[in-house]
C-alpha cells in the first residue's frame, strides 16, 4: 500500500485478511503453512472437543450438576482460587514493583527464585509445603502451639495454589511496571505529586493491562492446580477436594460427574481467557 | 533567578557546572554526553549533585554544605523531558490539570482553560496524546508545566525529535511563550543554529566542563577557547606568532603558511596566539580582482561540500601544496558561488577583514 505522501505503509496483520493477503489465492506456501498449523491445532482441540461431546451425549447433565461431589468441588474451587488471586495480587504487587524499579544485590537470585515454582513439578511444591507447614514440618510445631493446623485444610488448598500460581502474576506485573516510562514518573513528581500519588495516578493505570493479564494467568493456574494440593491438602470432599481432584476421584466411580466438571473447567477457562482478550483490545489497548 | 554551582562524579567524567541566569532563556549547548542533561536533572531534583548549590528565585533548593536538598515535588520546576512525557492514559485537559490537585476545582478548570487557550490548544481538551501532532504534544507538555506556575522551566532537547519544518515553527512558539512567562528557562540543545536562535544566554558544555557562559554574540564571535571555537562552528583555528609592528595600529600574525593583520586587543598580547576566524566571515573574490586590501590571500579550492543554500570550501593559500591539509574553511552563499563560477575556477582570493579575527592566547 502507498500512503498519501508516497511512503510505503506497512500493513498490520490484524484488521482482517484482506489487508495482508495479496491477491492470487491459492498460494502454495501459505497452504503448506496452514496444513502444518492444523496438525497441532487439531491435537489440542480434538481432546477438548471429546470431553464436551461426551458430556453432552451422556444426557441428564442436570442430575450431575446438582450432585454433591460436583457442587462441593465447584464451590471450593471458586472460593480457593479467588482467595489465592487476592493474596497473590496483594502480596505480589509490591515485590513486582520492587523488582521492576530497583537494582540491588541478590536481585537476580530473587528474580530466578520466583521463576522456580513455574518450572518445578507441583509434587515438589506439595512436598515442600508439607515440610514447612506440616505437623512435623519446619513451622508445624510453632503453628500447633497457637492451635493452628494448616495441612489437610482449605487453607492448605489456598497455600498450594498460591505457591504454584502466584509467580505468574508477579512476573507479569513486573514486566508491566518495567514497561512504564520512568520519565512519566519524573514528570509527575516535578508537578508536585508524591511518590504514592504518582504510583496510583500514573504507574498503576499504565501497568494495569499487564497486571490483569497476570491475574488471569494466576487464576487459571490456581484453578487447574492438582499435584501440590493433593499432597499438601489431601482429597476431602467439601474441604480440600477442588475440581481437578474431584475429576480424578469421579473418573473411578462416576464418569458423568467427571465429564461435567471437566466440561465446566474447559468452558469457564475458555470464556475467561477470551473475555480478557476482548476486554484488553477494547478498553485497555488504547491505554497501553 | 537561577544559580547553579555543582559537581557530580559521572561514569565517564567529572561534571562541574557553574552559571547563573535571570529571567532569560538559557541554552545548554554542547555535544551529546557533555553533561547538559545531567545538569538539567540536577536542577530539577531528579539527580543529586555530589557538591555545590542550586538556588531558585533566591531560595536554595540544594546546598551540600548545609544539607539542603528540596525534593523534586517541592521545587516548583516545570520539567519537559525529551519526548514530552505526556501521560498516555489521560486526555489533554487531564494532562494539563494533573499538577493542580489541591487547587479549588473551579479555579483549576479556569486555569487549565486559560493555559490551553494561550497555547492554542482549545478544542483538543478531550484528545489523547497519541492523537496529537508532535507540535501539539509539545505545547500540551508546556501547558502542563506552566499551569502550576513554576519558578523555572526546564526543557530537555524539546525539538530534537521533530522534522525540520516543525522545528522552525516550534522555536518561534517557544520564544513567544518565553516572552510571555519571563521565568528562567533552560533548554538543552546540541543544535548550533537552535542554540543561537533561542539562547539569550548560552552555556557551552564539553565533557562535563562548562567552557563558556555568555551572550550568543560572545560565544559566537569571541569564543573563550579553541574548544569552544570549534564547537560553535568557528572552524578556522590557526597557531600564530605575534609581531607587534603593523600598519594603522594592526598587529601582524605569522601563521605557518601566511601572515595576517588583526586589530590589536586592549591588553598586552602574548608572543604566541591562536587565530580564530569564522568560515562565513571570509570573503571570496576572483583571483584577478583589482585592489589589494590587507589580508587578501591568493588561494586554491581543494575540496567543497554543498548544503543547498551554502557551499563550504576547503582552501589552500598559494603556493598550494597538493598533499597538505587545507588552510582555511570558507562558507559562501550559493548565489555567490555561482556568480564567481567557482565550480570551474578553482583559483580565487580570500579576504579576511581584520575585525573578523579573534585572538586567543596559545594553549
Amino acid at each position: 500500500m502507498v500512503g498519501p505522501e508516497g511512503m510505503r505503509v506497512v500493513a498490520v496483520p490484524r484488521e482482517g485478511a484482506a489487508e495482508w493477503t495479496r491477491p492470487g489465492w491459492p498460494r502454495p506456501g501459505l497452504t503448506l503453512l496452514l496444513a502444518y498449523s492444523a496438525v497441532l491445532l487439531l491435537f489440542l482441540l480434538v481432546p477438548l472437543g471429546a470431553v464436551l461431546w461426551r458430556a453432552l451425549s451422556a444426557g441428564d447433565l442436570g442430575r450431575y450438576l446438582t450432585s454433591p461431589i460436583v457442587v462441593d468441588a465447584l464451590r471450593l474451587s471458586l472460593l480457593t482460587t479467588l482467595l489465592t488471586l487476592v493474596v497473590a495480587v496483594v502480596l505480589g504487587t509490591p515485590i513486582a514493583y520492587l523488582l521492576a524499579r530497583y537494582q540491588f544485590p541478590g536481585r537476580a537470585l530473587i528474580d530466578t527464585a520466583l521463576d522456580l515454582p513455574m518450572v518445578l513439578p507441583p509434587a515438589v511444591a506439595g512436598v515442600a509445603l508439607l515440610l514447612t507447614f506440616g505437623r512435623r514440618g519446619l513451622l508445624g510445631p510453632t503453628l500447633s502451639a497457637f492451635g493452628i493446623e494448616i495441612s489437610f485444610t482449605t487453607a492448605a488448598v489456598v497455600l498450594a495454589q498460591l505457591f504454584v500460581a502466584a509467580p505468574f502474576y508477579v512476573k507479569a506485573a513486573q514486566a508491566g511496571f518495567a514497561a512504564v516510562d520512568r520519565e512519566l514518573e519524573h514528570v509527575s513528581a516535578s508537578l508536585g505529586v508524591s511518590a504514592l500519588g504518582t504510583f496510583w495516578r500514573v504507574t498503576l493505570p499504565l501497568a494495569l493491562p499487564a497486571l490483569l493479564g497476570g491475574a488471569v494467568m494466576t487464576w487459571a493456574r490456581a484453578l487447574g492446580e492438582f499435584g501440590a494440593t493433593i499432597l499438601f491438602a489431601g482429597n476431602f470432599q467439601g474441604r480440600t477436594q477442588t475440581m481437578p481432584l474431584a475429576i480424578y476421584v469421579a473418573m473411578e466411580r462416576d464418569l458423568g460427574a467427571a465429564l461435567v466438571l471437566a466440561s465446566i473447567l474447559v468452558v469457564a477457562s475458555f470464556l475467561v481467557l477470551l473475555g480478557f482478550k476482548l476486554l484488553a483490545r477494547a478498553r485497555l489497548a488504547p491505554v497501553a | 533567578m537561577l544559580e547553579v554551582a555543582i559537581r557530580k562524579r559521572l561514569r565517564e567524567f567529572q561534571l562541574a557546572a557553574a552559571f547563573s541566569a535571570g529571567n532569560e532563556l538559557v541554552v545548554f549547548f554542547g555535544p551529546s554526553g557533555a553533561g547538559k542533561t545531567v545538569t538539567l536533572r540536577c536542577i530539577a531534583g531528579l539527580l543529586r549533585p555530589d557538591a555545590g548549590y542550586i538556588a531558585l528565585a533566591g531560595q536554595a533548593v540544594f546546598d551540600a554544605a548545609h544539607g539542603i536538598d528540596v525534593p523534586v515535588q517541592r521545587r516548583r520546576v516545570g520539567y519537559v523531558p525529551q519526548h514530552y512525557g505526556l501521560f498516555p492514559h489521560l486526555t489533554v485537559a487531564e494532562n494539563v490539570a494533573y499538577g493542580l490537585r489541591g487547587v479549588p476545582r473551579a479555579e483549576a478548570r479556569a486555569r487549565v482553560a486559560a493555559m490551553l487557550a494561550r497555547l492554542e490548544l482549545t478544542g483538543l481538551e478531550r484528545r489523547r496524546p497519541r492523537e496529537l501532532s508532535g507540535g501539539q504534544q509539545q505545547r500540551v507538555a508546556l501547558a502542563r508545566a506552566l499551569v502550576t506556575r513554576p519558578q523555572v522551566l526546564l526543557l530537555d532537547e524539546p525539538l530534537s525529535a521533530l522534522d525540520a519544518g516543525l522545528r522552525a515553527r516550534l522555536r518561534r512558539d517557544l520564544l513567544q511563550v518565553h516572552r510571555q512567562i519571563r521565568i528562567p528557562t533552560v533548554l538543552v540543545s546540541h543544535d548550533l543554529a537552535e542554540a543561537y536562535m533561542l539562547g539569550e544566554r548560552i552555556v557551552v558544555f564539553d565533557r562535563g566542563q562548562v567552557l563558556q557562559v555568555g551572550s550568543r554574540e560572545e560565544v559566537w564571535y569571541r569564543p573563550a577557547s579553541a574548544r569552544v571555537a570549534r564547537l560553535v562552528g568557528a572552524t578556522n583555528v590557526l597557531p600564530a606568532d605575534v609581531a607587534p609592528e603593523g600598519p594603522d595600529g594592526l598587529v601582524t600574525l605569522r601563521t605557518p603558511r601566511f601572515a595576517l593583520h588583526a586589530r590589536a586587543p586592549a591588553g598586552p598580547l602574548p608572543p604566541r596566539v591562536e587565530v580564530v576566524v569564522r568560515p562565513e566571515a571570509i570573503r571570496v573574490e576572483r583571483a584577478e580582482a583589482p585592489g589589494a586590501p590587507s589580508n587578501r590571500l591568493p588561494a586554491r579550492i581543494v575540496d567543497e561540500i554543498a548544503t543547498g543554500a551554502y557551499y563550504t570550501l576547503y582552501c589552500q593559500v598559494e603556493p598550494a601544496q597538493p598533499a597538505a591539509p587545507p588552510d582555511l574553511e570558507v562558507l559562501v552563499p550559493a548565489p555567490h558561488y555561482v556568480a564567481l563560477d567557482l565550480a570551474h575556477t578553482r583559483a580565487c582570493a580570500l579576504v579576511i577583514p581584520p575585525e573578523a579575527i579573534h585572538l586567543l592566547p596559545a594553549a
